[in-house]
């Protein structure tokens, strides 16, 4: 993972860079000003950008609430002590990047915060009540059919695996809608083959599988936004539907009345991909599911086992995986089949067994493919068969199940493509003297872009970002 | 007069260090490629050779690598 980012700021050395699942805040970061000011006006977005802030921001909105003029900076930075002066900086930066306050000048010329207003107004509405009722909340009469968790949570993942089936090309599923195609295809996850315009899953593709299910759902709604606007539907309007979901109850029925044309649309893709259940188009009810209800919970590397829909046959894991590199997969689906070929071999197919052996050409395909070692170990680790907790492992058994051997195996398998770091650079070398030398290295030093320097070869070496900066010092120094 | 070169910096362990060299002696790429020689584990190179070099290494770890386990085929 760091590896990725290092390689990131030099050239692009790495050819297939991992997957990004932005979680809402780097999401609401990477959009317009304008299409924040729009989200605002919900006051369930407000409600859900409030909750993921860092604790001391939440903090400072909470302070600055009912506050209807700017406050001067300095009084902002006193309710901090010193010794936060990080945390705090921090809290400011992710305010700011929101655009949940604004810069506002204080008669007297100091300068100040103001929260923005359409932010100010409607988080109150959530957090006080009043303004309009949410459009789903209307009353219903109790369902004559109604459903349970377990049918929804059934029903969802079905819905989903129809996605992912599709995705691997399984002949079991009966496709997806040509409004799911185009987005796997705009989000860079499929791809039309060249020869007979068929869909074929991307490397990103094969990253996205081994996520989990809440990161692939909403790293697949982010991609429905983009796309949403030319299907005529307002993105913003989305997202609030989206988060007002996110908010509702498990198993209780909301109504459509009110709801207008273009979130009917909505409602019927989300239908599609199991966000929610609707026994018909117009039955005037739905259910939402725990792929709705978990949007929100993007955040964190590894969802609570009790948040992912998983159907009780699935509830246990059904892979083990060997100190000798074998893996034995028990699963009757394509998809999970699939999914382990990815990065293992896989030698014998039985009904209800695949047997496969993790090697070093498998897992290096993988890791060329752009999937991580991380991402394999996750994987193997969030599926591995309880039968797997059970075994001994010499009490050197650390974080995770799997054999110690293969874990490291699979992580030096990666470190070895990466034996070298490669950083682009500007070498500076026959100085005259030492004495320039010197001048020219602190200078560098103190810009923070020196990256080597040898003092007897009289030899440094700056970053290209640094080098215009450094040649306009030395022109300076040289001449006087 | 202070001299100035554009190119990259690697960074790798000395045995990497010395197979680079040794591409670098024999044109094995076809041509030479390291700027300057900076220590024990740093090189400077040209940019446009990463590429290649990559793949070069790639194929040397093939080279070196045994399978160690069994597929009881």
């Amino acid at each position: 993972m760091s590896e990725s980012s290092k390689s990131k700021s030099s050239l692009n050395l790495n050819p297939s860079p991992t997957l990004q699942c932005k979680d809402l805040h780097e999401y609401l970061k990477s959009r317009s000003p304008q299409f924040l000011e729009t989200l605002y006006n919900y006051p369930t977005i407000c409600l859900a950008v409030y909750r993921e802030l860092p604790e001391l921001a939440r903090h400072f909105v909470i302070r600055l609430l009912f506050v209807e003029q700017p406050v001067p900076q300095a009084v902002v930075t006193s309710w901090v002590s010193q010794t936060y002066a990080k945390e705090q900086s921090k809290a400011c930066e992710a305010l700011s990047e929101l655009s949940v306050w604004q810069e506002a000048p204080i008669p007297g010329g100091m300068p100040g915060w103001m929260l923005a207003q359409s932010f100010k107004k409607n988080l109150k509405v959530a957090l006080l009540g009043g303004g309009r009722p949410w459009s789903m909340s209307s009353s219903l009469e109790p369902d004559g059919k109604a459903r349970d968790i377990a049918f929804l949570d059934a029903y969802a993942l079905e819905r989903w695996e129809c996605v992912l089936h599709y995705m691997v090309g399984s002949a079991q599923t009966e496709g997806i809608s040509a409004d799911a195609v185009r987005i796997l295809l705009h989000a860079g996850l499929m791809t039309r083959d060249a020869d007979d315009g068929s869909a074929v899953i991307t490397r990103a593709g094969f990253q996205f599988l081994l996520l989990s299910t809440a990161k692939q759902v909403w790293l697949f709604l982010q991609h429905y936004l983009h796309t949403a606007e030319k299907r005529s539907l307002s993105a913003a309007e989305c997202l609030a539907f989206l988060y007002q979901l996110s908010f509702s109850t498990l198993g209780k029925d909301y109504s459509t009345e009110g709801m207008s044309n273009n979130m009917l649309v909505f409602l019927q893709h989300l239908r599609e991909f199991g966000l929610v259940y609707q026994r018909k188009r117009k039955a005037g009810r739905f259910y939402p599911t725990r792929l709705a209800l978990n949007i929100a919970r993007v955040r964190g590397s590894a969802p609570c086992a009790g948040l992912v829909p998983q159907p009780p046959q699935q509830q246990q894991g059904y892979i083990v995986v060997e100190t000798n590199y074998r893996v034995y997969a028990y699963t009757q689906t394509n998809l999970q089949v699939a999914l382990l070929g990815l990065f293992t071999e896989l030698i014998y197919r039985f009904p209800n067994l695949v047997v496969g052996v993790l090697t070093r050409e498998s897992v290096r395909a993988a890791l060329r493919g752009g999937i991580t070692a991380q991402q394999i170990l996750h994987y193997l680790n969030q599926h591995s068969h309880p039968q797997m907790l059970n075994s001994e492992t010499g009490g050197i058994r650390a974080t995770s199940v799997l054999p110690p051997t293969v874990v490291d195996q699979i992580r030096l398998w990666e470190t070895e493509r990466n034996r070298f770091t490669y950083t682009e650079g500007v070498v500076y070398n026959h100085f005259l003297s030492q004495a320039d030398f010197a001048v020219l290295r602190d200078y560098a030093k103190s810009q923070g872009v020196l990256t080597w320097h040898s003092e007897r070869g009289r030899t440094m070496v700056v970053t290209r970002a640094g080098h215009d900066d450094v040649k306009r010092y030395w022109k300076k120094h040289s001449k006087s | 007069m202070v001299n100035v070169m554009k190119g990259v910096l690697v960074e790798c362990d000395p045995a990497m260090k010395q197979f680079l060299l040794h591409l670098d002696e024999t044109l094995a790429l076809g041509r030479k490629f390291i700027l300057q020689d900076l220590d024990e584990t740093h090189l400077f190179i040209s940019a446009d050779i990463v590429e290649t070099l990559q793949a070069r290494v790639d194929d040397l770890m093939d080279q070196l690598s045994i399978p160690v386990h069994d597929k009881g085929l």
